[in-house]
């Protein structure tokens, strides 16, 4: 069985305790706005285009002559690669990418076997073991690929090694339940409560989501909740008064830690190696000092309900 | 909560992580079985804020001494010392070398200047202002006066770091000494004693190796016996002098030459003393003077300190570090050597610190103080360099005082003790270049230890580095190390594992461009720029010749084990030039400049009657390095793969790009650079394997060849920061390197201007950094992580950098350093100097203020792949 997947992160340090190797898959549901991964959302392998690395089309020139097209959909801007027209390349073909010698076109997601992954992902195993890691997966959504990941999770049991997912659980209860099986950890986020403003942001209403958190506080699984606070967005006090309330109330405070995110303008160069726009680009994010006092701040509204919060993702999830 | 933990007054961190290191922690020989140092062990420093702090230390005393201390290595040249040693070898023309540098030592301890500086508690100096440099005329004396002369040596665009001051009197009278020493210098006698066969592929021709380390200056990189001079005293130490002498026969003709060898051991064991003795009248003459009762009263401690002992043997802690400070502190005097080390300083002064706690002779915030104030007295110390030497020794001084701490004692138990987190401690609250500090680890060592290294590593000045004894401890016993000093080892210098004060070790004397031998390899003993730009082109190109062994051409290979067949006996070829090269230096030393004080200290020395110099220590070794191991297997992986596996390219258009440097060549040169070829530092065998080859054969051919004081060579496996000058002298190379780029560092990966080439992060760099075998490098190891700030922070950064460096403890990695610093802080730094001036970066074997440097190796720091953890 195989997956597609956009990339392989030795030494991930923030998505579950200790040093993990975290597997991004490729595809996800919702569409946020201020996604840093814009490459792990279409479910199908993508081109990226750096023209910083490119060489040069006189110089160099291998990336036309890989095309299998008569007409190579790329564009060239000042002698070197710029963009492509993707809607021309025949579906799944890259083979410039593969060609290209400088990488400044590259392939986002690859086909991926259970064995394959598992190869890439033991060799860190002393790691995991000193340190209380293991192995994360994230996406993307993984519950997209739910047989693929229950799989491959199943594998990494075998293999003694500790397991996390990272999902926006925005999936059905049958998937989440099939992967959760083989997860020792679950890692979630709660974007807004209020299901009209998170389908502003994020193009899906809350309401399968708050309600997947629930069943899995109640299947007994650790939890690890985040907020990814965003200045405008989500960060009113009411919302996560709000917030609080629902996780002391419906989740019973059984998490083990709320984690509240700072935004960061992260993925802008991947968005622009994807011909997209960045959908946050007129956002004027705040300044650290303030952001840190911001999820400070927050961080002590929570704790006024019982909710073991903490600001940043550098505070020890005590098992 | 566990029982300890709730027994203490701070909060402890993690509470599971002590219980899990309970067993460890019990075998730790602590005070009351925690540490109780002056600082809690996980007090905190802040992440990445180096040395950026005013009044760092808790004592006012300290801070006062610390506002008046240079944070630059310049200070003033000094031509007393220089005036004194010309004088004594003029009294003496026709004595024994050893006769008559025992003159010279004792003239400059009898009759150099000396002085004591406001608040200090420990007294001593080089017979010159702090940060002041005295002029050792017998290693080379032209070019001090020279530079001078030519506008050198003070600060000028030529010379923009590391430049020194002199006043018209100090060039006059330096000047008068001009010609005396024509003629008598180590530089003169090595030149004599190598032809241009050996020389050619040396500094002082093409630079395929270096061996000029210690033909300028003394070899130091070595510590005393600090175990038997606390013991015994200089008094008990001149005992053993005059035992030796009495037992010597009349007639033998070695115990003649032992007989001068004892003689001059007396003359300047006695005038040690007599210097010591001045320093105790010093401190009662200013104590008589000073209108400060309390300052008054603490010159008179301080003079009765000196008294006794200037013979006796020290009977408290403060008698022991100012003994420690002021022996070393004369052996800089003697000797023009560099990274002179302090030895395990938590293990020979430990005895001394319970002694005092417990009798309440004194306090442990009393002894803090001291070793703050001790280490700031290393600091003071400098040595003139000259403008070329510094181009890559850039903040240099005098080299490395390492200091080491924890690790294994001589009997296997953990030596772990308040001291180690005292020493540490006071790092933090000093923040000087100086000294260097080593942590050693293993697998026992205590979970509060392992704290303390990391808050000290993560405050971002560069110190400590950490050894593991697991892996340099076998690498000792294979060079016939006994096993109690294996274990007693200590770090000198930058790198390299010494037996404390047992072995003269010539450490870091000189290096092999490795990946400079593989262009050679596979050009048929041919440089890629071979022609007439080359200054020796016309006695070897135009006629037809070649600068290095005829081993083919990668052009007509057609497997690809001739490619490392070729490299195999090419490396031999250098290694026989270096270590001729480097033998002769050594006779050159033994024949001239003779150390009869550092052999008083020494183990050995005074049991078999020889000088330092002439084999006279337990052990004796030479230890030059391999540089560009990265670069070197990266070059053979793209070889491999390239030319044979992939047919990509055949051997003469790879030949034919890199003499090119790649101009016209562009999409090679990016695909070579790109994750498409296989690199060294992903672990990733296929390359990996391939250093380790280019690494094991520089071991070989260098490893247990005989050296002039009938011990052996040892290969060492880094470069510090030679890796910049060694580039700066080779053409491009087959694995992505233009012209005069840096070869890779230490044990480092390839990083080029298009690209880092190990792009999977720190746990891929460990496990391929220890595929490589460590403990064959004898004369030590080195990898150079660098992380951003944000990196570390919190607990799980700390506890993951912890796992991370317990990781590469247990896969057998020797030794680590680390950089703590954000890009965009060092770029800063570059623009505006003055506002970085306490900016402290680790260089590479060495912690160092980074504005200070030379740009190429600013820019080479700045370059290292940073490990971030997001």
């Amino acid at each position: 069985m195989a997956g597609i997947i956009v990339n392989i992160q030795r030494f991930s340090v923030h998505d579950g305790p200790g040093i993990r190797t975290e597997i991004f898959f490729k595809g996800c549901p919702l569409r946020c706005i201020w996604c840093d991964n814009p490459e792990s959302i279409d479910p199908r392998p993508q081109l990226g285009v750096y023209p910083a690395r490119c060489v040069g089309r006189d110089r160099c020139g291998i990336c036309e002559r890989a095309c299998p097209l008569d007409e190579c959909p790329l564009d060239y801007a000042g002698g070197r690669v710029s963009g492509a027209r993707r809607g021309l390349c025949e579906p799944g073909c890259l083979a410039c990418a593969e060609a290209c010698p400088a990488s400044a076109l590259t392939r986002w997601g690859r086909d991926m076997r259970v064995d394959e992954l598992l190869e890439a992902v033991l060799p860190d195993r002393g790691f995991y073991m000193k340190s209380g890691g293991g192995v994360t997966l994230s996406g993307g959504e993984v519950m997209l690929q739910w047989e693929f990941a229950a799989e491959l999770l199943a594998a990494c049991k075998d293999s003694r090694i500790h397991t996390c997912v990272e999902s926006a659980l925005c999936c059905g209860w049958e998937a989440a339940r099939s992967v959760f099986a083989h997860a020792d950890m679950v890692i979630s986020d709660i974007k807004h409560m209020d299901s009209g403003r998170h389908r502003e942001i994020t193009g899906a209403g809350n309401e399968p989501i708050l309600e997947n958190l629930i069943r899995t506080v109640e299947a007994g699984k650790p939890l690890v909740l985040r907020i990814p606070v965003v200045a405008g967005y989500n960060n009113s006090e009411e919302n996560i008064r709000a917030t609080g309330a629902f996780v002391r109330d419906r989740l019973r405070n059984s998490i083990l830690q709320l984690q509240l995110l700072p935004y960061r303008r992260l993925g802008v160069e991947k968005y622009e190696s994807l011909g997209q726009a960045y959908p946050m680009e007129g956002f004027k994010a705040p300044e650290r000092a303030a952001w840190e006092e911001d999820l400070l701040r927050l961080a002590g509204v929570l704790r006024e309900y019982g909710v073991p919060a903490v600001a940043g993702s550098n505070v020890k999830i005590r098992r | 909560m566990s029982h300890a933990a709730a027994a203490r007054s701070f909060p402890l961190t993690s509470d599971e992580n002590v219980a899990m290191n309970r067993d460890t922690y019990r075998n730790a020989h602590l005070i009351d079985t925690s540490p109780q140092a002056v600082e809690p062990f996980d007090k905190e420093w802040g992440v990445g804020i180096s040395g950026n702090t005013p009044s760092p230390s808790p004592f006012g005393r300290i801070n006062a001494i610390l506002a008046a201390t240079p944070k630059t290595t310049n200070g003033f040249v000094a031509p007393d010392a220089a005036e004194l040693v010309t004088q004594a070898y003029m009294e003496h023309p026709g004595e024994p070398a050893v006769a008559r540098r025992a003159y010279a030592v004792e003239k400059i301890l009898d009759r150099g200047p000396i002085r004591i500086f406001p608040h200090e508690l420990i007294v001593g100096c080089l017979c010159c202002d702090r940060k002041g440099a005295p002029v050792f005329p017998e290693f080379g004396f032209n070019w001090v006066v020279d530079e001078m002369r030519d506008g050198l040596m003070d600060y000028s665009e030529k010379r923009t770091h590391d430049y020194f001051s002199y006043t018209a009197d100090t060039q006059a009278r330096l000047e008068r000494l001009r010609g005396f020493w024509d003629g008598r210098t180590v530089e003169d006698m090595t030149n004599a004693m190598v032809d241009d066969d050996i020389a050619k592929g040396s500094h002082a021709g093409k630079g395929v190796f270096f061996a000029d380390a210690y033909i300028f200056c003394g070899a130091g990189h070595l510590g005393l016996e600090y175990d038997r001079l606390l013991a015994l005293g200089l008094g008990g130490i001149r005992g053993a002098i005059e035992e030796g002498l009495s037992g010597l026969s009349l007639s033998k003709p070695e115990d003649i030459e032992k007989r001068v060898f004892y003689r001059a051991a007396l003359i300047v064991s006695r005038a040690a003393t007599r210097h010591i003795l001045r320093y105790a009248e010093l401190a009662d003459g200013m104590a008589a003077d000073e209108a400060d009762a309390a300052r008054a009263a603490e010159l008179r401690v301080m003079a009765d300190t000196c008294r006794w002992i200037s013979e006796g043997a020290p009977r408290s802690f403060r008698e022991a570090i100012q003994l420690v400070s002021l022996a070393t502190t004369m052996v800089h005097i003697e000797c023009n050597g560099h990274s002179l080390s302090y030895g395990r300083f938590d293990q020979y002064m430990y005895p001394f610190y319970r002694r005092d706690i417990e009798t309440g002779a004194a306090t442990r915030e009393s002894m803090q103080e001291l070793i703050e104030n001790f280490y700031i007295k290393i600091w003071d110390l400098n040595k003139l360099r000259n403008h070329v030497l510094i181009r890559t020794f850039g903040n240099g001084g005098i080299g490395g005082p390492c200091l080491t701490l924890g690790g294994i004692k001589k009997d296997g138990c953990d030596g772990t003790n308040d001291l180690t987190f005292m020493a540490l401690d006071a790092h933090a609250h000093v923040r000087l270049p100086c000294p260097w500090l080593a942590v050693r680890l293993h697998a026992g060592t205590p979970w509060e230890l392992k704290i303390k290294t990391a808050n000290l590593i993560r405050m971002g000045t560069g110190e400590p580095k950490i050894f593991n004894d697991d892996v340099t401890i076998p690498s000792m016993l294979s060079s016939g190390v006994e096993p109690a000093d294996a274990r007693d080892y200590q770090v000198v210098g930058c790198v390299e594992p010494d037996p404390s004060g047992k072995a003269y070790g010539w450490k870091d004397c000189g290096h092999m461009n490795i990946a400079r031998v593989l262009e050679l390899a596979i050009n048929d003993g041919r440089c890629y720029s071979c022609g007439p730009g080359c200054p020796r082109w016309e006695s070897c190109g135009a006629v037809g010749g070649r600068l290095g062994l005829a081993t083919g051409s990668l052009a007509d290979f057609d497997s690809f084990d001739q490619v490392l067949d070729a490299y195999d006996r090419q490396m031999e070829y250098w290694c026989d030039r270096q270590v001729a090269f480097l033998n002769a230096v050594d006779l050159a030393h033994q024949e001239l400049y003779p150390l009869p004080l550092l052999s008083t200290f020494m183990d050995g020395c005074l049991e078999s009657g020889r000088d330092v110099t002439a084999g006279g220590a337990k052990y004796n070794f030479t230890g030059p390095q391999g540089v560009g191991i990265g670069t070197a297997g990266d070059g053979l992986a793209t070889i491999k793969q390239l030319v044979f596996d992939e047919k990509r390219v055949s051997g003469r258009e790879l030949l034919d790009a890199v003499t090119a440097d790649w101009e016209g060549y562009e999409p090679l040169y990016a695909y070579v650079n790109s994750d498409r070829v296989h690199h060294y530092g992903n672990d990733d065998d296929y390359a990996d394997s391939l250093a380790k080859f280019a690494m094991d054969t520089w071991c070989k051919h260098i490893e247990r060849r005989p050296n002039a004081r009938g011990g052996f060579f040892q290969p060492g496996a880094y470069s510090v920061t030679v890796n910049v000058a060694h580039g700066q002298n080779q053409w491009a190379s087959v694995e992505g390197r233009k012209a005069f780029e840096p070869v890779s560092d230490c044990m480092g990966a390839v990083h080029t201007k298009r690209g880092s080439h190990d792009v999977k992060g720190p746990t891929a760099i460990c496990r391929s950094v220890t595929k490589l075998d460590h403990a064959r490098a004898t004369n030590g190891t080195l990898l150079n992580w660098k992380f951003s700030p944000g990196a570390l922070a919190g607990e799980t950064g700390r506890d993951n950098f912890i796992a991370l460096m317990d990781e590469y403890i247990h896969r057998k990695g020797m030794h680590s350093q680390f950089t703590v610093a954000n890009q965009e802080t060092l770029i800063a730094a570059q623009g505006d100097p003055d506002a970085y001036r306490d900016l402290l970066v680790r260089v590479a074997g060495y912690s160092a203020y980074f504005v200070e440097l030379d740009r190429a190796l600013q820019d080479d720091i700045i370059g290292r792949t940073s490990l971030s953890f997001d």
